[in-house]
C-alpha cells in the first residue's frame, strides 16, 4: 500500500469500479418487479384488513380466490387458465435469467495508471471506422464497423473503379486496437463489398 | 459507480422469477397432466380443511373472525416496508464532500501541519466544475459532466466524456487522466476516478470532427 495516507486510490479499487461499469445492475429490472409486487400486496393487504374488520371485499374476495384456486382446473376455462400460466412461466424464466446471467454492456476498459477506464463499444467503432475509411480511401458513409465483445467486423463498400485493399484496412485498423489495449482484445473481420458505390 | 445493492437485485430477482416459474409450470401441469390434476383434486380440500382449523382455533371468543388477517396485515405491509426500501437503495452514493480534514466528519489532521487548529473542507462541486471546465475546452468532446461519488468511505469521481465521432478514444483516456492528475495536484488527493467514455444522442448528431 501506498505511505500516503492521502492516496485514496488503490489497484483493487480501480478493477472493483470498472467491474461494476462492465455489468448491468439490475436496478430496472429491479425497481420493475418492486413496483409490480407493491401493487400487488397493497391490494392483498387492502382486502385483508377488510377482511380483519368484518367488512365486504372490495376488489378479490380472498375466501372465495381461494375456493376458486383448490377446485382448479374444474370451473376455469383451459385457454385462459393455460395462457396466464404460460404467461406466469415465461415471467419467471425471464427474471430468473436476469439474476443468472452476467448481464454485460457493451463497453470496453482501457488499462490507465491513474484511472478506472470505461469505453462505450459505440465510441470504439467510430474510431476504428474512421481509421478503416482514411486506410481505404472512402468516404464515412462507405465503412461499417460492428463491435462485438470478441469480435470487430469492418464493412467496406469501395468506390467504382476504385481497388479498396483490404489488408492495409486490417493494418490499420489493428494499429488502433492495439492502441485502444481493449480487454479483450477482439478478433478482426474485413469484409470488402463485391459492388461498389458510385464515390463522391 | 452508485452502491446499488447488485447482489441482493439478483437475488430478490431470483427468488421471485422462481416463485413464477413455479406457479406457471403448476398451472400448466394442473391443465396437461391428468395426474396432477387428480392429485390436486385430493389435496386441495385437504389444505382447506387445515385453513378452516387453524382459522377455528385463532378466532377469539366473541370475535366472528380470525385474527390472522390482522396478522397478515401487518406481515404484508412489513413486506410493502422492504420492497419500497429495496426501491430506495438503487442507484444511491452521490455525495457533497470532495475532502475534509478536521472539524465533525473529516478526516484527522496530518501530523505535518503543525498542529492548526480548524477545518478545511472541498466541496464536491469545486472539483466537479474544475475539472468539467478543463473538459469543456477540448474541441474533440461534444460534452462532460462529472460527478461525486461516494466509494467504500471515500468520495471517487466519476468523468462522463463524450467525444465527436471517430474521436480515438485511448487519446481521450490519456489526455483526461493527465487532467484528473493535475486536480490531484490541486487538491492534493488521489482519489479514485472513472473516466467513463460514451457516446450519447448529443454525439449521434454532431458532425465529426474533422481535422485532428
Amino acid at each position: 500500500m501506498s505511505a500516503d495516507p492521502l492516496d485514496r486510490s488503490t489497484p483493487a479499487s480501480t478493477a472493483r469500479l470498472v467491474r461494476r461499469e462492465l455489468h448491468s445492475s439490475r436496478a430496472i429490472a429491479s425497481v420493475g418487479t418492486a413496483v409490480l409486487l407493491i401493487v400487488a400486496l397493497l391490494v392483498l393487504l387492502f382486502e385483508a384488513l377488510l377482511k380483519a374488520v368484518g367488512d365486504e371485499p372490495f376488489l378479490v374476495d380472498l375466501e372465495a380466490a381461494a375456493a376458486w384456486v383448490g377446485t382448479l382446473p374444474g370451473a376455469a376455462p383451459a385457454s385462459l387458465l393455460g395462457a396466464g400460466s404460460a404467461l406466469l412461466l415465461v415471467l419467471g424464466a425471464l427474471l430468473l435469467l436476469l439474476a443468472v446471467l452476467p448481464g454485460r454492456r457493451p463497453r470496453y476498459t482501457i488499462p490507465n495508471e491513474r484511472a478506472a477506464v470505461v469505453v462505450d463499444a459505440e465510441v470504439v467503432a467510430s474510431s476504428l471506422a474512421r481509421r478503416a475509411r482514411v486506410a481505404a480511401g472512402v468516404a464515412p458513409e462507405q465503412v461499417l464497423v460492428t463491435v462485438g465483445r470478441t469480435t470487430v467486423t469492418v464493412q467496406v463498400r469501395p468506390t467504382s473503379g476504385v481497388p479498396v485493399d483490404a489488408d492495409a484496412v486490417r493494418v490499420a485498423v489493428a494499429d488502433d486496437l492495439r492502441r485502444s489495449s481493449v480487454v479483450p482484445e477482439p478478433r478482426i473481420t474485413v469484409i470488402v463489398a463485391e459492388s461498389g458505390v458510385i464515390g463522391q | 459507480m452508485n452502491t446499488t445493492p447488485r447482489v441482493l437485485n439478483r437475488l430478490v430477482l431470483a427468488v421471485v422469477g422462481l416463485l413464477a416459474l413455479a406457479a406457471g409450470a403448476f398451472g400448466l401441469a394442473l391443465l396437461a397432466v391428468p395426474a396432477v390434476a387428480s392429485w390436486w383434486r385430493v389435496t386441495a380440500p385437504r389444505i382447506g380443511e387445515g385453513i378452516d382449523g387453524v382459522r377455528g382455533r385463532t378466532t377469539l371468543e366473541g370475535q366472528e373472525d380470525t385474527w390472522l388477517w390482522a396478522a397478515l396485515a401487518a406481515v404484508l405491509l412489513a413486506l410493502v416496508v422492504l420492497l419500497a426500501l429495496w426501491i430506495a437503495a438503487q442507484g444511491r452514493g452521490r455525495t457533497g464532500v470532495f475532502a475534509a480534514v478536521g472539524g465533525p466528519g473529516g478526516s484527522p489532521p496530518r501530523p505535518d501541519d503543525g498542529g492548526t487548529a480548524g477545518s478545511v473542507t472541498i466541496t464536491a462541486a469545486a472539483a466537479e466544475q474544475a475539472l468539467k471546465a478543463a473538459l469543456l475546452e477540448r474541441p474533440d468532446l461534444a460534452g462532460a459532466s462529472v460527478s461525486t461519488w461516494e466509494l467504500r468511505g471515500v468520495p471517487g469521481l466519476r468523468v462522463r466524456v463524450f467525444p465527436r465521432k471517430g474521436v480515438p478514444p485511448y487519446t481521450v483516456a490519456v489526455e483526461v487522466s493527465r487532467l484528473v492528475e493535475a486536480l490531484d495536484a490541486v487538491t492534493g488527493y488521489r482519489t479514485p476516478v472513472l473516466i467513463s467514455i460514451s457516446s450519447g444522442a448529443r454525439v449521434r448528431f454532431t458532425r465529426a470532427e474533422r481535422v485532428s
